[in-house]
């Protein structure tokens, strides 16, 4: 077996992989950029080298310097990962050249693969199901149009060279595909270079479904069942399972065999995917792509089969043979993954940066595992993928995992940045997700207009009231501890209270039980049960016998509760109080639309407007630099400047003022 | 006998009833709780002792002898505070204005010379239109009459106000020499000369919330020191505060049970200080994380915010903590920031309450409109405070203690007890740059040379160990190790001892 391996990534799955690597016995290197001098990846390699400045394009993605600091340490190997130059066939040939070994396919798989035409037309020769369409040069936007119209509408136009949602349109008649045609070729050209499209049969209620397949260098091949990732927002996953809510065993065999044929006919070496995309309606899959590397949401495979997939990439990678054979692999429970990401999901999920204050994943083991490349007080930095760890439950069924992750999320404590968390909270109650029934149009069309707060359900409010009155319980039986008090005029503590949450009032009893407190609210008694100490971010317990856990922290007179998503900020006051907040006239929340804030903390570059001006709905008001991208702040609505708050040259913080309108 | 019990309920349920139900409404309206209902709500249920019930006026000009409303408006008395003993009065606004006549401002003495005599906090809420006009000079009398009692009491028993309506003209100094004053956003204002004063003489068109409403004295003049969005949030903050507050200058500050444990560590306080020394960092994450249970009670959050200055416990016994703050004007002190830091360690000081110094300081601001503005008087303030203060001073460097700056923020020489370091502290009397570039002023034309001075020059200060080899700071401390390290060193000053000469009173740079 290799001696020592280097891990060309960053993040999380370098952190994965030098945790296969560290159980094989193999010694590990890391490379950095100098923005990653600090992280995790670094820290548990056993040497790591720097390969230069932040920027990925200087660093990660530079052949040379990562071949060098093989040579420098003595690697023998290279793993990847995803991402980077994971799938660049130049790279695995050079790493060949030097007589390094690449964990991954051959460049030549890796080469066949890369170029969507080419591996459609290695599809259809290998007998995979490909989408009706055309793969060959098309003219121009009448060909387009008589091809469309052969196909049958809809069609979708694609660049060749594209990816992630770019260079895609989707027309239903002649108009839109003549149109979509132009616009899709101008986009290619000036995002890839390559402005070569091709049209296919849209398919309806598409499912996006991926078979793992692993190969060795002796011509073995298996799959390891398909995976289902159907989950997403822009096209990226959201999240991800294992086995498929929609894949019966037929239809399992019947795309395994595909994917295989399709491996075969690449003699692909390593672990790979195929991607296929399923019609909900038809239950008719055809091949999409391969991607030949490591996938980002492989450890759904993992738990279900049992396999460590980095391990088997790195002993094919050795020459050795697969250790299994098709009838061996199994389906055990079913696992589910979250893709937790450094974006703030109510503000358009724009990303956040800056200081993990706190990062306090939930604990491993008993179905949960998480993968992550961050720590707590670490830096979220401006330069990378915005996914900082990778949330996976294996249930013994898809109810059992969902809850498991419901579970895990709550007790998933991120401060200091924004994440998903609590979308990714809200998809799990989302009865169309649970009901396994949707397509990867499920986020658009369940949130056309993004995301907010009223858009997490939460099925019982009156428990987290309870929460509240318990926690401000165990405030009030430390602060009638306190010295200094007149004896025998000690206060005496209600037993009734109104928790004040949401613009509601909810009427409380408590009463002491073992343990804990009973608290009524509604004719509904909670028994909370908990050794929760003040102070404590997450509280832990059972109410009524059933376990409970959820986040909690003081903000002066409030409680923030975190659960399932939804977060309130309950006040616990006496009866009187309560009853003499009620008199008092609700104040109106600040007329927002009169202000320019700051959506983002950043830099002002500029304002483009001045005071007295009228500005029009849509006109340029102001730039904001942040994470290296100018924003462009345009007016919501018709106004007049009243007055400019913030100077260009400020730093910003988020929803600071920066223009006032008349 | 019982017709003398009749009366008496009579008369009780007619104070109780203040200006009268109209009147009650038209307060609420306003958004405001009338005097008892606020009386209600700062102390523990049940415990509120009333004096002078029916007391009334004496005056007879102007037709006020008709007018005659038990109470006087201002209720007055005692009660607690999680069992504390504190003594409050509340005008009553329903009750002619809430204005303050001679019996009225006596009902106030009264309350305010008991609690001296007892040793217990004084805790005003303020809700009146100003002097009771037809009075005339027995209302100036009685304000100067509470005035006195305020100065005499300053730093003896705490003294809280909380401006929950109009105070204005000479009725704002009784709660500006008080310790505290907290303010109701939208129906509290604070001023000397009122909106239409202000127009006449200086043109200026301003409303009385723009004025001396909650935002700009928490925001613009520091004359307040936390805004509430009403009555019933700054009553429950209110009972919040003198949790920490001994009731006198005779007691230590009230501990409570600690869950905490002393020895916890925190791993993510090693990479709060960014390596790049010109990087801001937050300096209330390392506050959050020190203090007991992450409780920081926070004064004058939003003014001269490159300081830091507020309450907390630890261990179970209260704390002042007062910190630089990087992240707003680079930590740099400056006019408000001295003087807002300044108040505060003198009352620590006058109440027994440790103060814990966290340092991150480049200095003192430059311009014209810091010395124009006299920083070296209020500046001087700060260095004042702190070089008089007695009670346990534990101080911290996290980064930068630069020049004057670093004396002023409780160094050693300060009689600082115990001065503690993290490695990442720089203790200098300037920045590297700025030294060479006088040190070395003839190499001026060679930036070569001028770079590699700076870093001899970073090699030699930018750390703590030149201080440390002096004796100037005790130890040098792993970040994650802080909450163990101060724990311990307040504890091994609980019961320190130490006096300033006597003296009549020192000379504070006023």
């Amino acid at each position: 077996m290799f001696k020592k391996i280097l891990i060309a990534n960053r993040g999380e799955i370098t952190c994965r992989v030098i945790k296969t690597a560290r159980k094989m016995g193999i010694k590990t290197v890391a490379v950095y950029s100098e923005a990653d001098k600090n992280a995790l990846h670094v820290e548990l390699a056993d040497e790591a080298v720097c390969i230069g400045p932040a920027a990925s394009k200087e660093s990660y993605l530079v052949m040379d310097k990562i071949i060098a600091a093989c040579k420098q340490t003595g690697a023998e190997a290279v793993h990847p990962g995803y991402g980077f130059l994971s799938e660049n066939a130049e790279f695995s040939r050079r790493l060949e050249e030097e007589g390094i070994k690449f964990i991954g396919p051959k460049h030549y798989s890796v080469a066949k693969m890369g170029d969507k035409i080419e591996s459609k037309k290695l599809a259809i020769a290998a007998g995979v199901n490909t989408i009706p369409g055309y793969n060959d040069a098309i003219s121009g936007p009448d060909e387009a149009v008589e091809i469309a119209k052969k196909i049958g509408y809809p069609v979708m136009i694609k660049a060749s060279a594209g990816g992630g949602g770019k260079g895609l349109r989707v027309a239903f008649n002649d108009k839109e595909a003549h149109e979509g045609f132009a616009s899709c070729v101008n986009e290619a050209r000036n995002a890839f270079g390559d402005d070569r499209v091709f049209i296919e049969k849209y398919v309806l209620e598409p499912r996006h479904i991926e078979i793992q397949v692993l190969g060795d260098s002796h011509g073995n091949y298996v799959y390891l069942n398909e995976r289902d990732c159907s989950i997403q927002r822009r096209h990226q996953k959201v999240i991800e399972e294992a086995p498929s809510p929609f894949v019966d065993p037929a239809m399992r065999k019947a795309m395994g065999e595909q994917a295989v044929a399709l491996a075969r006919a690449v003699n692909y070496e390593s672990a790979g995917t195929v991607e296929f995309v399923v019609s909900g309606a038809t239950k008719e899959f055809y091949f999409l792509e391969m991607n030949t590397r490591l996938q980002v949401e492989h450890p759904v495979t993992e738990l279900i089969t049992g396999l460590d997939l980095v391990e088997q990439m790195i002993r094919v990678a050795y020459g050795e043979k697969l250790p299994l054979a098709q009838a061996d692999v199994k389906i055990d429970g079913w696992a589910m993954e979250c893709r937790i990401n450094a974006e703030d999901p109510f503000r358009g999920f724009l990303p956040s940066t800056g200081r993990l204050i706190k990062f306090q994943p939930p604990a491993e083991g008993n179905g949960v595992r998480v993968d992550t490349g961050v720590y707590e007080g670490g830096e979220i930095s401006m330069f990378y993928d915005s996914m900082i760890a990778k949330l996976i439950v294996h249930g013994k069924d898809r109810q059992d995992a969902i809850e498991r992750m419901r579970d895990a999320l709550n007790g998933f404590v991120i401060r200091g940045i924004s994440s998903n968390i609590p979308f990714q909270a809200a998809l799990l109650q989302h009865p169309r997700f649970c009901s396994g029934h949707f397509n990867t149009g499920f986020i658009a069309e369940e949130y056309p207009k993004g995301f907010d707060a009223s858009m997490v359900p939460h099925d019982d409010p009156a428990l987290l009231a309870a929460v509240a009155t318990f926690a401000r319980m165990r405030y009030i039986e430390r602060a009638v501890q306190i010295e200094g008090q007149l004896a025998g005029h000690g206060r005496k503590v209600a037993s009734e209270w109104v928790v004040v949450m949401g613009g509601k009032q909810y009427a409380m009893r408590t009463a002491a039980i073992e343990g804990g407190l009973a608290v009524t609210c509604e004719g509904r008694t909670y028994n909370i049960v908990s050794d929760w100490k003040f102070g404590e971010l997450l509280f832990a317990g059972t109410v009524n016998g059933a376990p409970i856990g959820l986040q909690i922290e003081r903000r002066g007179l409030r409680y923030r509760i975190s659960h399932f998503g939804l977060q309130v900020e309950p006040v616990v006051m006496t009866v009187r109080a309560a009853h003499l907040l009620s008199l008092m006239p609700a104040k109106l929340p600040p007329d927002l639309s009169k202000f320019l804030l700051s959506p983002m903390p950043g830099l002002l570059r500029e304002i483009a407007v001045t005071e007295g001006q009228d500005v029009k709905a849509g006109e340029k008001l102001a730039i904001i630099e942040a994470m290296k991208m100018e924003n462009v702040l345009k007016a919501e609505q018709d106004g007049k400047v009243k007055k400019i708050v913030a100077k260009p040259g400020a730093s910003l913080s988020v929803d600071e003022v920066i223009i006032e309108f008349e | 006998m019982q017709d003398i019990i009749r009366q008496l309920e009579k008369k009780r349920e007619l104070a109780r009833l203040g200006g009268g139900q109209k009147r009650i409404d038209a307060q609420h309206r306003k958004g405001k709780l009338t005097a008892r209902e606020r009386i209600e709500l700062l102390l523990d249920d049940d415990s509120f002792e009333e004096w002078d019930m029916y007391k009334e006026h004496r005056c007879t000009e102007f037709g006020m002898d008709a007018e005659h409303i038990p109470g006087d408006g201002v209720v007055t008395g005692y009660g607690t505070v999680n069992g504390r003993l504190v003594f409050v009065f509340s005008q009553d606004f329903t009750v002619f204005g809430g204005s303050l006549s001679e019996t009225h401002a006596e009902k106030i003495c009264k309350v305010m010379d008991h609690a001296m005599k007892v040793g217990a906090p004084v805790i005003g809420l303020n809700d009146s239109g100003g002097a009771r006009i037809q009075e005339g000079v027995d209302s100036l009398g009685g304000y100067a009459d509470v005035f006195q009692r305020n100065v005499l009491a300053s730093g003896v028993i705490p003294q809280i106000s909380l401006i929950m309506g109009p105070c204005a003209g000479g009725a704002v100094y009784s709660p500006a020499m008080t310790d505290f004053i907290f303010m109701v956003k939208d129906s509290s204002y604070m001023f000397v000369t009122g909106p239409e004063v202000v127009k006449t003489v200086t043109h200026e068109e301003v409303t009385a919330e723009e004025l001396g409403g909650a935002v700009t004295h928490n925001t613009k003049s520091g004359v307040a020191d936390l805004a509430f969005e009403n009555d019933v949030e700054a009553l429950m903050m209110t009972r919040r505060l003198i949790g920490f507050l001994p009731s006198s200058n005779r007691e230590k500050p009230p501990a409570i049970p600690c869950a905490d444990s002393a020895d916890r560590i925190d791993l993510s306080l090693d990479t709060l200080v960014p390596e790049n020394p010109n990087q801001p960092y937050d300096m209330k994450e390392l506050i959050f994380k020190m203090v007991d249970d992450g409780d920081f009670f926070e004064l004058q959050p939003d003014y001269a915010k490159n300081i830091i200055i507020g309450l907390a416990r630890m261990e179970g016994s209260p704390v002042g903590i007062v910190a630089n703050q990087p992240l707003v004007l680079a930590g740099c002190l400056d006019i408000k920031s001295s003087i807002k830091a300044a108040r505060f360690v003198r009352f620590c000081d006058a109440f027994n309450i440790p103060v814990v110094t966290l340092v991150d300081v480049p200095g003192f601001m430059p311009g014209t409109a810091q010395e124009y503005g006299g920083i070296i008087k209020h500046g001087a303030k700060l260095l004042y405070a702190y070089a008089e203060c007695t009670v346990p001073k534990v101080t911290l460097i996290t980064r930068k203690a630069y020049g004057g700056a670093y004396d002023v923020m409780s160094s050693k020489h300060l009689r600082g007890d115990v001065n503690l370091a993290w490695p990442s502290a720089e203790i200098a009397v300037m920045g590297a740059k700025g030294a060479v570039e006088i040190i070395f002023r003839e190499e001026k034309g060679d930036p070569e040379k001028l770079a590699q001075r700076e870093a001899e020059y970073k090699a030699r200060f930018a750390n703590p160990f030149v201080a440390a080899s002096r004796g100037f700071i005790d130890d040098v401390v792993m970040p994650h190790n802080t909450r163990k390290r101060i724990c311990r060193s307040l504890a091994m000053l609980r019961d320190k001892q130490l006096d300033n000469p006597w003296r009549k009173h020192g000379n504070i740079p006023l």
